[in-house]
């Protein structure tokens, strides 16, 4: 409590006390003199702290004060201890307020006599100190104080407006006594005197003094705290839920402007004549009457005159007329699927809108001509065996037995490839035409192709050797390029009748010589050789599929006949391979067997170092590596037959296997064998190398001086001073530095560590020095940091999630205030985000006390 | 034997209009991407580094006013527009916009304006001053017409003088120090030699609180709960109020004046006080024997304060002529905004779409600022807006980091800011050596150190 408070409290309290208080009834003159003697003089400089001190000791209670307080307890001397009285008394006196009114109705006249008494002793007590103090007989003071009237202490004369002290200060007030008393003896006196006794006594309906204002504010602020509290911590829950969400949301559902198209059209303004004429119908009241009705009026609305109607259908007629042709043109040539056919069109197309700028009806004509010449040739595929005849051919293998119905079917294919080549020769490849090719042949005969090649060849050789007519004109017509022309045509027909001749060749030879090419392929097969024979002609057929299709006259290469001995030697060779192999099968598992056996016998002191599984796999190893020696001497003879490095190989397995299997069984010790694995380096003079090395390069070692020769002497004459001491002293300062860095060293008294100690100031600049705040351990932190959260390292489901600002916003949206909801505390934020998992959420206590942290 | 084929789907690929973006197929796997961590920092380091480079925060001044501006008025319904009063007794209204210029005068005051208030559906300005007035004023309401009017005629003063908006006017006893209206009520409160709670349509206040010898410097309703306000008075006093009931709910005694408060818009409990001492002070409104939080940066008095509408952040202005934005649980500025010519702040205010912040000053004009220096402002495509938030994100996460740290940190201050800055960092310095001293040479728990928390509030008074 403040001394501030106390101080005017008190005062108000006083005062009330005053107004309350009834002393004992004497008459005014009276006490006025008492007042007057216990009143010193220099009252008028106390403060209203004293005043009150005085109060509660003697200021109305002047019975009280003879009654109960022993003088030395009544503590006059300790006036001006203020602090002392406010601990303690206030208490009291809130009591005595009450208690006093009882009193003054008990006690109030009986005491009358005794204070009165009282006073006379006081002014006994007074002349004797006076007495002793001057020495001078007692009488001349008495007579100094019986006679001395009363003293005025106010400047002006007591009155209405000029109350005296004492009732200032509450100590003489008039009371209902004083009242009464001159109407003792009248009629009603009995009757008011008793209602006024009564009224004393009842204290049910006594109106008690209101509570000192700073007492009274107090409570009411309490009460009001409780209040305001109250509609606080209503809003916790919501508070809490919106801190410990990893976004808040503000204006989501705000629509900025219009967002529908309802919303736009419903905002339009008729401007133009057609827009207006269109709202004078849409908003005609009779129509949207009707609409609004059953929609029978809209019928009556409806109605058209009947030749509207004839117009009407005759353009809806013509249109779908236009239409149908359209399509029916766009659909044909739609069809098309030539992709040099679009491409010419739009060529043309382009052509035409150029030449259209010249003569456009001309150009139109001309794209029409060749579109049409182009269509006819394309589409009627009149040569492609897709004729009745050529089918049935096909389909009854007629066209390879008989010459005539082949070499027809040759030309119609030939035919067709000249009229496709039209367009194939404008392609960047030709791989529809090779696709066309092979469509051919797959197409045709499975069996005797060759041949058909051949006479496909044939025939190409003979269209060359036709068709060699020199151009008549342009540049190919001037008489050199004519005559070199000529030149070179010659050479190609000489070319090609020798080609001719070698088809024939091969055309005699023709079924042997197949069979025989079958061998070409370099693949072996395993197995039975009588089994091999069969795919033969299979295999050779799609062999020479594949090089027609590269190239026609490529035939020669396929019948390569020094493919032959190859062909020859490599047969025996893999019978004999397989032989042995069956061979070892045989003879292999008995022997197998009895290595076996040895291998147990042997390794018996083995079994009882190492565990079961070790001896098992030992096992295994001797089964595979004995039986080969064994399978290798009936080998032996027939190794000559085998190719050679197939031969070498195994004899070099042999060899190794040979070695080992002669291996005496002399068990060494773990130690030993570890020694003997190990023994070619030195591991631990290594390591100790690779310490010294690191020591050097994190603490390294000082430089010892050394005396540059010309530096430090003058002459040849000159003593030799040697190392100058401040080096030496500075290279033993440094020695001791090194050897200090040696020893603090963590590894120092580690023999066989390396602990590094060197910092790396580039990665020194990706570590924290403390702990950032919300987080309370090192674990959480990296945890934290541990993911990445760039869109190139999460899918673009998350990135948006991973990245979300705290404050989602809308600028140029008003954000209003909080708006009370329900909160269930027990809820959870939702676990939606994933940042949730990754972030520290901060308790909530942590969360309130971050300005201490912080401001650190 | 079976061949491992690559196959896509045509669906997958396909676009669905050419402008859409071509779909690209990552492979997730984190050891195909060995490096991630250090090219997120490396992108966190240029981020940082380009925050800086784009931090432009000064959009413009208002220049207009013949005095000092002594308070300012946000409307609460409408962004653009703010209200200003100078000491000479001029109110403006500003379009703050597009042109930034005075729209209408609201001419009347014969001293200093000392509080301005708006209703909250922004049709009624309150003003009050030292002329012992209390206007209420009708606010010309905006339209479209008006905002075309005034770009197409920048050169042109368009402003108009409106004596017509003057509603009515109070004459009191004395004069009043500040003025706020309730959120979403009709009803408004002065604070001067007492505290009174008027209503629209009445000339006698609806309630006075009295408190004291000493006047009510600030006033500030609670915008989530209506019926209560903060007031603070020169007796070093912060008071909460309920207006129904008769007294005061709570006063907590400092150790200097509290010259504004403002509660926090998000969170209803919480206030902030803008202390003399330079520090601002955050409460819980429940209990007031410690600060929750205290905010330090500013070397002079903090003459005002207000919350950002996201109750996230907070402005302050300063006699020390800066700017600061704080965050509203952390002990210092993320933010300090000053011009040369910029002097001493009287009164600041958050936008009310937390984009921007106003400050108005001795200098007689007010400042817009961008609330965050390097926001780019417009219209953002949807791309940008990833981008920034991306690098947003990579920021905060790798802001522990010294590097990044340093850089984030970094704001050049004005020189006495500097120096007053240093001064008061040596005098901590010195005095918490010596407190340390001192504690160690006592007998154990004889000399306690009062957190910083606690050291500036004497007492709640009960």
């Amino acid at each position: 409590m403040g001394g501030l408070k106390r101080k005017s409290s008190s005062s108000a309290k006083a005062l009330a006390k005053s107004k309350k208080k009834k002393g004992p009834h004497l008459p005014n003159s009276i006490l006025k003199v008492i007042a007057n003697q216990k009143r010193p003089l220099n009252s008028d400089e106390e403060d209203d702290d004293d005043v009150i001190g005085s109060d509660d000791e003697h200021g109305g209670d002047l019975y009280e004060y003879e009654e109960g307080v022993p003088e030395e307890e009544s503590r006059k001397n300790n006036r001006y201890d203020r602090h002392e009285n406010y601990d303690y008394e206030l208490p009291e006196d809130f009591e005595d307020e009450n208690v006093e009114s009882e009193d003054d109705d008990d006690g109030g006249n009986t005491d009358n006599d005794e204070a009165e008494g009282d006073d006379d002793d006081d002014d006994d007590r007074h002349t004797r100190m006076l007495q002793s103090l001057t020495g001078m007989p007692s009488a001349a003071f008495e007579g100094e104080s019986k006679s001395k009237p009363v003293l005025f202490t106010e400047a002006y004369p007591e009155g209405e407006f000029n109350p005296t002290r004492d009732v200032l200060e509450g100590k003489n007030v008039l009371t209902e006594e004083d009242f009464l008393a001159p109407l003792e003896g009248t009629p009603g006196y009995q009757k008011t005197s008793k209602q006024i006794a009564r009224m004393r006594k009842d204290t049910k309906h006594v109106v008690h003094a209101p509570l000192p204002k700073p007492q009274r504010e107090r409570l009411e602020r309490k009460a009001v705290i409780g209040l305001v509290d109250e509609e606080f911590s209503k809003w916790v829950h919501l508070v809490k839920k919106n801190r410990e969400a990893p976004t808040v949301y503000f204006n989501q559902d705000v629509d900025l402007g219009y967002s529908t198209v309802g919303a736009i059209a419903s905002e339009f303004q008729p401007r133009t004549e057609f827009e207006k004429k269109m709202a004078s119908v849409l908003n005609d009241s009779e129509v949207s009457e009707a609409h609004r009705d059953d929609g029978a009026r809209l019928l009556e609305l409806n109605e058209v005159s009947m030749e509207d109607h004839i117009k009407d259908h005759n353009h809806i007629a013509k249109m779908r007329s236009l239409l149908f042709r359209h399509e029916f043109k766009s659909k044909r040539i739609k069809k098309i699927k030539s992709k040099t056919y679009h491409r010419l069109k739009n060529k043309d197309l382009k052509n035409s809108s150029l030449g259209a700028l010249m003569d456009p009806e001309m150009a139109k004509e001309e794209a029409m001509r060749q579109e049409a010449k182009r269509v006819e040739e394309r589409m009627t595929l009149k040569h492609r065996n897709t004729g009745k005849w050529a089918k049935r051919m096909i389909s009854r293998g007629l066209n390879v037995k008989y010459d005539g119905p082949k070499a027809a079917i040759a030309e119609q294919l030939q035919m067709n490839a000249n009229l496709s080549r039209k367009m194939n020769s404008m392609r960047d490849g030709s791989s529809s035409d090779e696709s066309d090719d092979e469509e051919e042949f797959n197409d045709g005969s499975d069996e005797d192709t060759p041949s058909r090649l051949i006479a496909k060849a044939k025939e190409k050789t003979l269209k060359a050797l036709e068709d060699d007519e020199v151009p008549n004109a342009g540049l190919m017509s001037l008489p050199f390029m004519a005559r070199a022309m000529k030149k070179k045509n010659e050479e190609a027909n000489e070319e090609a009748k020798r080609a001719l001749e070698e088809y024939e060749e091969w055309e005699n030879s023709g079924g042997e010589n197949s069979k025989k090419s079958v061998t070409v392929s370099g693949r072996r097969v395993f197995g039975a050789t009588a089994k091999v024979e069969a795919p033969k002609e299979s295999r050779k057929d799609s062999d020479n599929f594949y090089d027609d299709s590269d190239s026609d006259n490529d035939m020669a290469r396929i019948e390569d006949n020094n493919i032959e001995p190859v062909r020859d030697n490599a047969s025996p060779a893999r019978n004999t391979i397989t032989e042995t192999e069956f061979d070892d099968d045989v003879a292999g598992n008995p022997a197998s067997k009895t290595t076996f056996d040895v291998a147990m016998f042997a390794s018996g002191s083995w079994k009882k170092m190492t565990g079961s599984k070790n001896t098992e796999s030992k096992k295994a190893s001797k089964k595979t590596r004995a039986p080969i020696p064994q399978a290798q001497d009936k080998k032996g003879p027939r190794d000559e037959e085998s190719g050679d490095s197939e031969s070498e190989a195994e004899q070099m397995v042999d060899g190794v296997l040979t070695s080992t299997s002669k291996e005496t069984f002399e068990v060494p010790s773990q130690a030993e064998l570890i020694n003997r694995a190990f023994a070619g380096d030195d591991v631990l003079d290594e390591f100790e190398k690779d310490k010294e090395e690191v020591l050097n390069q994190e603490v390294p070692k000082p430089e010892k001086p050394v005396l540059v020769p010309g530096w430090g002497d003058w002459t040849n004459i000159q003593k030799k001073r040697g190392i100058s001491k401040q080096m030496v002293q500075k290279h033993d300062a440094e020695k001791k530095e090194w050897e200090q860095g040696l020893k603090t060293r963590k590894d120092a008294r580690l023999k066989h560590v390396i602990i590094s100690e060197k910092v790396d100031k580039k990665a020194e600049k990706l570590h924290t020095t403390t702990l950032p705040f919300p987080f309370t351990s090192k674990e959480v932190f990296e945890h934290s940091m541990r993911m990445p959260i760039g869109p190139e390292f999460n899918p673009s489901t998350i990135v948006g999630e991973l990245n979300r600002p705290e404050v989602v916003k809308k600028t140029g949206v008003i954000i209003k205030p909080v708006k009370f909801e329900e909160v269930n505390p027990n809820d959870e934020v939702d676990d939606e985000h994933p940042r949730n998992h990754q972030k520290q959420r901060p308790k909530k206590k942590t969360s309130r006390r971050q300005g201490k942290v912080k401001s650190k | 034997m079976r061949i491992k084929t690559i196959s896509r789907s045509v669906d997958e690929f396909t676009r669905e209009r050419s402008q859409d973006l071509q779909r690209v197929f990552h492979n997730f796997d984190p050891s195909l991407r060995p490096m991630e961590k250090a090219v997120e920092y490396q992108r966190a380091l240029t981020a940082a580094k380009l925050e800086k480079i784009f931090a432009r925060p000064f959009v413009g001044a208002m220049d207009g006013h013949r005095d000092g501006i002594s308070c300012m008025a946000k409307n609460p319904n409408y962004l653009k527009g703010i209200f200003s009063a100078s000491m000479d007794g001029d109110i403006r209204l500003w379009d703050i916009a597009t042109s930034r210029r005075t729209v209408c005068q609201f001419p009347g005051h014969l001293g200093a304006v000392r509080g301005l208030t708006v209703s909250t559906d922004g049709n009624v300005l309150v003003s009050c001053g030292t002329d012992c007035n209390v206007r209420l004023w009708s606010v010309p309401r905006p339209s479209l017409e008006d905002s075309d009017l005034s770009s197409e005629k920048s050169t042109e003063v368009v402003h108009s003088i409106c004596g017509l908006y003057l509603q009515e006017c109070v004459i009191l006893s004395f004069t009043s120090r500040a003025v706020d209206h309730q959120f979403e009520g009709d009803l408004f409160a002065t604070a001067g030699a007492q505290l009174d709670i008027w209503n629209h349509n009445r000339s006698q206040p609806v309630q006075s609180f009295t408190s004291g010898s000493h006047s009510v410097i600030s006033v500030r309703f609670n915008p989530g709960e209506p019926d209560i306000l903060a007031t603070s008075s020169g007796d070093n006093h912060i008071s909460i109020y309920d207006i129904r009931m008769s007294s005061a709910a709570r006063k907590i005694l400092m150790r200097t004046k509290t010259n504004s408060i403002a509660w926090n818009p998000m969170e209803p409990m919480n206030f902030t006080a803008a202390n003399e001492d330079g520090n601002c002070y955050s409460f819980d409104g429940r209990k007031n024997e410690e600060a929750k939080c205290v905010h330090k940066d500013h070397v002079s008095a903090v003459m005002d304060i207000d919350f950002s509408p996201t109750g996230r952040e907070f402005v302050t202005g300063s006699y020390d002529r800066s700017v600061r934005i704080f965050p509203y649980n952390g002990g210092h500025s993320r933010e300090i905004y000053h011009t040369k010519r910029m002097q001493r702040v009287f009164c600041v205010k958050y936008s009310s779409d937390a984009t921007y912040v106003i400050s108005g000053s001795d200098d007689t004009n007010l400042r817009l600022w961008k609330a965050k220096a390097s926001e780019q402002l417009g219209v953002i495509l949807p791309r940008e807006q990833k981008k920034h938030e991306y690098n947003e994100a990579v920021k905060n996460r790798y802001k522990h980091l010294p590097e990044i740290k340093r850089i984030v940190r970094h704001r050049h201050l004005p020189k006495p800011i500097y120096k007053a800055k240093a001064e008061s960092r040596a005098m901590n310095d010195a005095k918490r050596r010596k407190d340390d001293r001192r504690k160690a040479h006592s007998a154990p728990g004889t000399v306690v150190t009062e957190s910083h928390r606690t050291r500036r509030i004497i007492k709640e008074v009960e």
